[in-house]
C-alpha cells in the first residue's frame, strides 16, 4: 500500500503559468469618464480653451497691459487699431491775434453784385495738429469771408466741405484751425461775403498738417524724460493696438477692465443662485408633500417677477446715488430672481433619484437624510446642476451687457462690454471698431460658454457613461 | 440699340432728378418753397405761444409794433414812428397796416392783447416779457385788474405806454411774439377756438395761413393786405412736412423735398459724401457748467471754483471733444454777437481768459482742501442731461479733473424735466446748463445770475453783482449799462460763479438757390420773410 504523505511542496502556490483571456480596462470614476467624452469633443475644448483665455485676458491682462483704462489721449481720438504713430514734440500752444487790416473797411462801402475770391490763401506759421493758420488778401467789397475744409479737393462751390467759421470784417484777413486736426490732407477754402450772402467764387489749398503733440501733455504721458525740454524731436506716441475710443481712451485696458465687470456678474451671480437653487430644489424634492407643493409655488411666484423693475427697485433701494456703479443692485437681483429655474430642474432631478433602488437600500442600511443627500442625491444630480451653471453664465454676461448698454450698469468711467457697446454704437458709421470689439468679445464669450455648456451636457449624460 | 437706350436712361434719370430739385423743393416761377417743420405748433395764439415752432410759424403769419430787417435791426413795422422818453413810450401806427380781413390793424388791438396776455385766467407763461409795462406784473399775480395795466389807446393811431422803470431795450421787445396784436371782437367771437386752425385766426404779417392738415401740413400764402408786400417775394411757403428726425429731414433734402434742414454729429458727414453745401449758423445760445453756490456744498468755495477754472480749456472741449464745427469756447456769460455801446460788446469789453495752469490750480485746490477741512474733496456730482454729446461732456470733465486734480466727479444723467426738477430743488454740486436769448440785449444774460432770478438755479448770491444788474436795469444811457455789463463779466470771471464751455453752433443745408433766407439768434428762425427763390 502505497500511502501519500504530504510534502511541504503541495502547500506551496501553484504557478498559474497561463492567465486565459481577460479583458480589463482601468476603472473609471465618473468624472474621470466625463472628462474623457468631453476631450474627444473639439468644440467643447476649444470653448474651454478661449474661457481659460479670457480668465487670463481679465485677471493677468492689466498686470502686462499697464495703459490707464480711464486716461484720455485727447491726440488720438477714436484711433483705429495701428502701429505707433511719430509726433513731433512742440511747445505750448500759444494764442494768436490774427490779422486784422486797420487801413481796410471792416464793412464793405458799396454792396457789389459780384465779389471776387480772396487771392493768396496761404499758411502762416507750420502747419501742425496744434493748429492751422491760415492767412489772405483782403477783397475790395467784402464784409467777412468764410472758411470750409474737406478731406478731398473741391469739385465745386457745393463741395467745399465743413464750414469752420468767418471773420465777420473784410479786413479780418486771417483764420485759425483746431478743430480734431489729424495727420491727413485736407483742402481748406475761402469765400468772401458781403456780411451775409455769400459770393460764387472760392479759393482753395491743400494743407497736410504735422502731427505734433505739446510738451506738457508728453511729460505728463511719459513719452519724454521730465527734465527734458527740447522740442521739435520726433517721438513715438503711445501705442493704442486695438484703438481709441471717443475719448482717446486704450481700448485695450477698457476691455480688460471691461472684462472684470461682465465675467464678475457673469459668474459670480448663477454661482449663488445655482447654490440657492440646489438647496432650495434638493429640499423640495426630497421632502415632498406639502412643503414641497408650498416651496414650489413660491418659485413659479418668483418667476413672475419682472426683471427689470426689480433692478430699478433694488438700485433706488439700496440708496445707489446718480453716477454710482449699480453692478451690487444688479448682483442682487440676478440671484433673488435667477434660482426658480435652477430650483425646478434639481427638484425634478431629486424626485428621480429618490426612488432608485440604490437610495431604498442606503435607507435600510439605516441611512440619514444627510447622508443620502450629500453622498447619492447631489452627486448623481451634479451633471444636471453643472449643465445650468455653464448655460446660466452666459446668460448672465448678456444680461449684465443689455443692462450696462441701455445705463442700468456700470457708472463711467468704468467701462463694461456693455455700455462700450452702447457708446460705440453712436460712432459706428464713423469708427466702427468702437463697437465690433466689444460686441466681438461678448459673441464669444457666450459662445464659448454655451459650446461648453453643451459638451458638458453630453458628456455628464449617464446614459453616455461607458459608451464610445 | 444698348447703347441708344443706355442714353435714353440716362436722360430720363438726370431729367427726374433735376425737375426733382425744381419742381419741389423751389420753385421760381410761382415763388414757391417747401419747408419741414420739425412738429406741428400746438396752438398758435400769440398769448400763450411758447414753443419754437409757434416762434417760428407766427412771426411769418403777424407782425409786431416793430421787427427785425436782414440784418438783425430793429425796424418799424405797424408802428411808423416812436418817441421814447424815460418811461413813456408813444408809438405812432401806420395807417395802411391791414389785417387780412381789411380792417386797420389798431392801437386798441395791441391794448387787448397785452392786456389778455397778462390777464391771470390766460395763464400765459411768457407773461414776464410784458412786466416792463406798469402794473404788469400786479396785474399778471391779479393783485390789480387789467384795465390798470399802463397801456392805452389814445386814438386808433396812437399807443402810449408807461413802464414801470426806465427800460432801455423796450423796443426791442415789442417784437416779440407776445407782444403781437389780437383784434377783440375776433377773438372774443371765436372764445376758445381763437388760433386753433386757420379760420380762426386774424393775420397781419407778411403771409398767411391758408392751410393747417392737423399733424400732417401748413401752407402760407402771401399776405395781399401787407402794407410792404412789395418786399416779399415769396408767394407761398409749404409746410409739408412734419418731422424732427434729422435722418429723414436729409433724405428729404437729397431727394429735393425741402430747402433746409439742420445737420447732426453724423447726418454731416452723409452731407460731405453728397457734396452739399454746408451753412453753419452760432444759435446765440452759451452753454456752460454751473456750479452749486449753497452753503452746504463744496462747490460754494472759491478757490475750488478756481482750481477747476484754472485746468478747464474750453478750446480743447470744442475743438477735441465736441468736434463738429460751429460752436466757439465760451469765456463768459456774455456770447460774442451780443452788441456793445457801439460795436460788438465783448470787443468792447473783453473777456479775461482763463490762463491754464496746474500749479496755480493745484495751489487753490489745496486752499480749498484746508477751507473745508477735509483731506480729499468728497466727489462731486455732476447733473447733465441725457443726450449722447451731453454725457461726452461730462465723462470729459470727469477725465480731466480726475487726471489734473485728483477730483472725482459723479455723473447724474437725467431727462430735460428731471434735470430741471433737480436744478431747482438744488441736488448738484456742478450742473451742465445753457442759455438762449429772449430778446437782443445784454440784459437777457445779464441778469441771469442776479439773486432773484429763478434761473439762477446755482443760488449764486453776490451783493456786488446784484447792484451792478440794478445799475443797469435804472438806466437807459448806454455807457452807463455797457460799464455795469463789463463789470459782471468781471464779476463772474473773479468768482469762477461759473465755467463757462462754448457758445452753440449749428450746420445745416439750404437750397442754393433760395437767397435771402435770414437766420436769427432771436426771432424767427429761419426766416424766409424776404426770401426769394432765384433762377
Amino acid at each position: 500500500m502505497n500511502s501519500y504523505s504530504p510534502s511541504e511542496e503541495d502547500f506551496k502556490f501553484v504557478t498559474v503559468l497561463d492567465k486565459g483571456d481577460q479583458l480589463t480596462r482601468p476603472s473609471l470614476s465618473y468624472w474621470q469618464d466625463a472628462w474623457l467624452r468631453l476631450k474627444k469633443n473639439t468644440r467643447a475644448i476649444i470653448s474651454l480653451y478661449i474661457i481659460i483665455g479670457l480668465a487670463l485676458f481679465t485677471l493677468v491682462g492689466p498686470y502686462l497691459w499697464r495703459t490707464d483704462p480711464a486716461l484720455q489721449d485727447l491726440n488720438q481720438i477714436s484711433q483705429t487699431p495701428s502701429f505707433p504713430k511719430k509726433a513731433v514734440v512742440v511747445g505750448p500752444y500759444k494764442r494768436w491775434a490774427g490779422i486784422v487790416l486797420n487801413d481796410f473797411p471792416a464793412e464793405p462801402e458799396e454792396y457789389l453784385d459780384f465779389i471776387p475770391a480772396p487771392k493768396n490763401l496761404k499758411v502762416v506759421d507750420a502747419a501742425t495738429t496744434q493748429q492751422v493758420r491760415l492767412s489772405w488778401d483782403p477783397v475790395v467789397g467784402a464784409g467777412g469771408y468764410n472758411i470750409y475744409r474737406n478731406q478731398r479737393e473741391p469739385e465745386s462751390i457745393n463741395d467745399l466741405g465743413l464750414p469752420l467759421g468767418s471773420t465777420l470784417g473784410g479786413n479780418e484777413v486771417s483764420y485759425e484751425d483746431r478743430l480734431n486736426l489729424e495727420s491727413r490732407q485736407y483742402y481748406y477754402s475761402l469765400v468772401s461775403t458781403d456780411g451775409l450772402d455769400e459770393s460764387d467764387a472760392y479759393i482753395s489749398i491743400e494743407v497736410t498738417p504735422q502731427l505734433t503733440i505739446e510738451l506738457a501733455t508728453a511729460k505728463s504721458r511719459g513719452l519724454v524724460d521730465e527734465s527734458s525740454n527740447e522740442i521739435n524731436v520726433e517721438i513715438s506716441l503711445e501705442f493704442h493696438p486695438m484703438g481709441t475710443d471717443y475719448l482717446g481712451r486704450d481700448m485695450l485696458a477698457r476691455l480688460m477692465q471691461g472684462a472684470r465687470v461682465s465675467l464678475f456678474i457673469g459668474i459670480f451671480a448663477p454661482f449663488l443662485y445655482v447654490l440657492f437653487g440646489i438647496f432650495y430644489g434638493g429640499s423640495a424634492g426630497y421632502f415632498g408633500g406639502k412643503l414641497d407643493a408650498f416651496l414650489m409655488r413660491f418659485a413659479d411666484f418668483v418667476v413672475a417677477l419682472p426683471f427689470l423693475l426689480f433692478i430699478i427697485l433694488f438700485k433706488i433701494g439700496f440708496g445707489i446715488g446718480p453716477g454710482e456703479s449699480g453692478v451690487l443692485p444688479m448682483l442682487i437681483a440676478l440671484v433673488l430672481l435667477g434660482w426658480p429655474a435652477t430650483a425646478r430642474l434639481v427638484r425634478g432631478q431629486v424626485l428621480q433619484i429618490r426612488e432608485e433602488g440604490y437610495i431604498e437600500a442606503a435607507k435600510l442600511l439605516g441611512a440619514k437624510n444627510h447622508y443620502l443627500i450629500t453622498r447619492h442625491i447631489i452627486p448623481n444630480a451634479m451633471g444636471v446642476i453643472l449643465v445650468t451653471l455653464t448655460f446660466a453664465v452666459p446668460a448672465d454676461i448678456f444680461t449684465e451687457a443689455l443692462l450696462s448698454f441701455i445705463g442700468m450698469g456700470v457708472a463711467p468711467p468704468t467701462p463694461s462690454w456693455g455700455s462700450m457697446c452702447n457708446e460705440g454704437v453712436k460712432t459706428m458709421l464713423s469708427h466702427p471698431h468702437e463697437l465690433i470689439f466689444p460686441a466681438l468679445f461678448i459673441s464669444i464669450t457666450v459662445l464659448a460658454f454655451n459650446l461648453l455648456g453643451d459638451g458638458l451636457t453630453e458628456a455628464l449624460d449617464s446614459r453616455m457613461r461607458s459608451r464610445e | 440699340m444698348k447703347a441708344f437706350s443706355f442714353i435714353l436712361l440716362s436722360l430720363l434719370f438726370s431729367h427726374a432728378s433735376f425737375s426733382a430739385v425744381d419742381a419741389t423743393s423751389v420753385n421760381f416761377d410761382n415763388q414757391t418753397i417747401t419747408i419741414a417743420l420739425t412738429q406741428e405748433p400746438p396752438q398758435l395764439n400769440s398769448m400763450k405761444a411758447t414753443d419754437q415752432v409757434s416762434g417760428f410759424v407766427l412771426p411769418h403769419v403777424m407782425e409786431g409794433l416793430v421787427r427785425y430787417d436782414r440784418r438783425g435791426r430793429i425796424v418799424p413795422a405797424v408802428a411808423e414812428s416812436w418817441e421814447m422818453n424815460e418811461k413813456n413810450v408813444t408809438f405812432h401806427l401806420r395807417k395802411n397796416a391791414l389785417w387780412s380781413d381789411g380792417r386797420s390793424v389798431t392801437a386798441h388791438d395791441f391794448v387787448y392783447a397785452w392786456q389778455h396776455a397778462l390777464a391771470p385766467k390766460t395763464a400765459s407763461e411768457y407773461a414776464f416779457i410784458l412786466y416792463p409795462l406798469k402794473n404788469g406784473e400786479a396785474a399778471n399775480k391779479g393783485e390789480l385788474d387789467i384795465g390798470q395795466i399802463a397801456v392805452k389807446a389814445i386814438d386808433d393811431y396812437t399807443l402810449k405806454i408807461e413802464l414801470e422803470r426806465p427800460l432801455a431795450y423796450f423796443i426791442k421787445l415789442a417784437a416779440f411774439a407776445t407782444y403781437f396784436p389780437i383784434r377783440e371782437d375776433f377773438a372774443e367771437a371765436k372764445g376758445d377756438q381763437y388760433a386753433a386752425d386757420v379760420d380762426d385766426l386774424l393775420y397781419n404779417g407778411p403771409f398767411i395761413l391758408t392751410e393747417w392738415v392737423h399733424s400732417a401740413s401748413l401752407k402760407m400764402v402771401k399776405n395781399q393786405n401787407y402794407w410792404d408786400k412789395d418786399k416779399i417775394h415769396l408767394n407761398e411757403i409749404h409746410a409739408s412736412y412734419i418731422t424732427a428726425d434729422t435722418r429723414a429731414r436729409l433724405n428729404l433734402f437729397i431727394d429735393g423735398k425741402i430747402v433746409h434742414t439742420r445737420l447732426d454729429g453724423e447726418t454731416y458727414k452723409d452731407a460731405l459724401t453728397q457734396r452739399f453745401r454746408i451753412r453753419k449758423f452760432s444759435t446765440g445760445s452759451v452753454f456752460f457748467l454751473d456750479y452749486n453756490h449753497r452753503e452746504e456744498r463744496a462747490t460754494a468755495n472759491l478757490n475750488l471754483r478756481k482750481a477747476i477754472q484754472h485746468v478747464f480749456d474750453a478750446n480743447e472741449l470744442v475743438n477735441k471733444v465736441l468736434g463738429t464745427p460751429g460752436n466757439l469756447p465760451a469765456y463768459s456769460t456774455f456770447p460774442v454777437w451780443l452788441q456793445g455801446i457801439k460795436g460788438k460788446f465783448r470787443q468792447e469789453y473783453p473777456a479775461t481768459i482763463p490762463e491754464l495752469d496746474i500749479t496755480k490750480a493745484k495751489n487753490y485746490l489745496e486752499l480749498a482742501k484746508k477751507e473745508l477741512g477735509v483731506e480729499r474733496i468728497p466727489p462731486l456730482i455732476l447733473l447733465v442731461g441725457d443726450s449722447p454729446t451731453a454725457a461726452k461732456q461730462a465723462e470729459y470733465m470727469q477725465g480731466l479733473l480726475k487726471e489734473k486734480l485728483g477730483l472725482d466727479l459723479k455723473i447724474d444723467i437725467q431727462t430735460f424735466k428731471q434735470r430741471l426738477a433737480k436744478m431747482t430743488a438744488g441736488e448738484f454740486d456742478i450742473v451742465a446748463a445753457g442759455w438762449g436769448p429772449d430778446f437782443d440785449d445784454v440784459m437777457t444774460f445779464g441778469d441771469l445770475f442776479a439773486s432773484w432770478n429763478l434761473n439762477n438755479r446755482g443760488r449764486f448770491n453776490n451783493a456786488e453783482y446784484d447792484r451792478h444788474v440794478r445799475i443797469a436795469m435804472g438806466s437807459t444811457d448806454p455807457k452807463v449799462r455797457m460799464d455795469a455789463m463789463g463789470r459782471l463779466q468781471e464779476i463772474l470771471y473773479e468768482e469762477a460763479a461759473i465755467l463757462p464751455q462754448y457758445e452753440q453752433g449749428v450746420i445745416y443745408l439750404m437750397n442754393p438757390k433760395l437767397k435771402g433766407v435770414v437766420r436769427r439768434v432771436v426771432g424767427a428762425d429761419p426766416d424766409y420773410t424776404y426770401a426769394r427763390v432765384v433762377e
